[in-house]
Formats: C-alpha cells, sequence, structure tokens
C-alpha cells in the first residue's frame, strides 16, 4: 500500500460516525532488526476532526514560537487523536473503519518533536 | 469526535518514533558519501489488503521502501503517478532518519538518481571542461 493514498482519507467509528480524516500515520522502529535500522512498523494514525491533513505539527509538539502561527495552526488541528493499528477494523480506499471500543490517544511527541 | 478530557498518552514503546508527514516525507535523502540523491514523495508499506477487513491480532504493517518519483504535475493537479512510475529505495538502505535521511548505501548505484547521471554522462561531460572540477 502506498500511504499518500491513505492521508485525507475520512475515518469512520463502527456505527458509521464520521470522526475525522487520517491526519498522518506514526511509525516505531522497533522491529527485527536489519543491517542498519530496524523495521518501522505502523503504530497507528493520527486523526484530525476538521482538516485533511496536518501541516507542520504544531498539535503533536510543544513549540510556540513563532506567534501566532501555533496557536492557530492547534486551533485548526483541535481535536486530533491517534488511534492504533490494533484499533483500526478496515482500511479502504475511500474510508477507514475503526473497531467498536477504540481508544483515542494523545497525538502528542516529546518536546523535540522527534519521539 | 468531541474530546473535552484530555487525551491519555501513547502507550510507552521500545523503538523511535516517526510521524510520516513530520519525519519521513518530503525529507531530503543523502547517501553514505553525503551525496544528495532525491527527496522522499511518498511511502510503502507492506499491507495491510485494501477494503478488506483487518483481523484482530493481525500483525502491523510494515514501511518497506521510500518512494520518489515524478511528482510534480500530480501535486499540482492531483492525484499520484501509478505506482510502477515510482522508485523505491528500499527501507534496509536507510541508515538513520534526522533533518535528513542518510542511507547507508552509495547513491551512484540507485535508480533514484538516473536522470541526474544521466545529464551528467550525456550532456554535462559533452561541454568542454565538463570532465573535471573547476579550476
Amino acid at each position: 500500500m502506498i500511504l499518500g493514498d491513505l492521508l485525507g482519507v475520512h475515518v469512520y467509528d463502527d456505527g458509521g460516525t464520521r470522526l475525522g480524516r487520517v491526519a498522518d500515520a506514526r511509525f516505531v522502529v522497533d522491529g527485527p532488526p536489519r543491517q542498519l535500522l530496524a523495521d518501522a512498523r505502523l503504530l497507528g494514525l493520527v486523526v484530525s476532526p476538521h482538516s485533511a491533513s496536518s501541516f507542520l505539527g504544531y498539535e503533536r509538539t510543544g513549540l510556540d514560537q513563532p506567534w501566532p502561527l501555533p496557536r492557530m495552526l492547534r486551533w485548526r488541528h483541535r481535536g486530533s487523536f491517534l488511534v492504533l493499528w490494533e484499533d483500526i477494523a478496515m482500511i479502504g480506499t475511500k474510508s477507514v473503519r475503526l473497531r467498536a471500543g477504540f481508544t483515542a490517544y494523545s497525538p502528542a511527541l516529546d518536546g523535540a518533536g522527534q519521539e | 469526535m468531541k474530546t473535552d478530557r484530555p487525551l491519555a498518552p501513547v502507550p510507552p514503546t521500545a523503538g523511535r518514533t516517526l510521524d510520516a508527514q513530520l519525519h519521513l516525507m518530503d525529507r531530503q535523502v543523502l547517501d553514505h558519501d553525503g551525496v544528495p540523491v532525491t527527496t522522499v514523495d511518498d511511502l510503502e508499506l507492506n499491507g495491510p489488503e485494501l477494503d478488506t477487513n483487518i483481523p484482530p491480532g493481525a500483525p502491523a504493517p510494515v514501511l518497506t521502501a521510500l518512494l520518489t518519483g515524478p511528482v510534480l504535475g500530480t501535486r499540482i493537479f492531483g492525484g499520484r503517478p501509478p505506482s510502477t512510475r515510482l522508485i523505491r529505495i528500499p527501507w534496509e538502505d536507510v541508515a538513520d532518519v534526522g533533518i535528513v535521511i542518510r542511507l547507508g548505501v552509495s547513491g551512484e548505484n540507485l535508480d533514484a538518481g538516473w536522470v541526474e547521471r544521466w545529464i551528467r554522462d550525456k550532456i554535462i561531460a559533452r561541454i568542454p571542461g565538463g570532465r573535471h572540477d573547476p579550476r
């Protein structure tokens, strides 16, 4: 699967309620080790209720400069959440469906914005 | 989704976390000598099957390749080039992800740099003085 096809796709819960769109995909480099880097497995998807994509990722970091961009972009991406791979029931060309009782996690990265 | 309460933090993971848009897409790719190779236009995963229910407990898909290719037109007008037109740099060749993505291999043998190599060998090399460094 090509990841670009997944970004911007609508996300629904198991009852068909629209939750937002796929803004990003989070990977974690903890798979079987290779010669250089370990495999990067899909940890989950960042879902944004109000925007089709994420811009600069201010909603995931603690950065507050340059004023007023962080404030504006956090408002634009308000309500974003991360849903883990285990809670995804189906990934389609037009929609992503989550499992019943899925957990919405905070999409925040650490202060450096790296992990 | 209404979220009045703060959301729970993600359960801790052992490895480094990479967000595709923030840490991988559009980053410059350098080979092991620090020579620019290309930029990351897209990413390829080894699953899942599209429009098919994912059974509980299914292993998570893994990043298999960085993709690059002729995406200028599709960035302006939408869509993406056919998968066959995209050039793959296997994830096994990636050595480090930071401000740039560093490969552990030489860029000279990668398909991603064929346009630049072709221009160098067929055009620049035929210009008088084009075969050596400027003095």
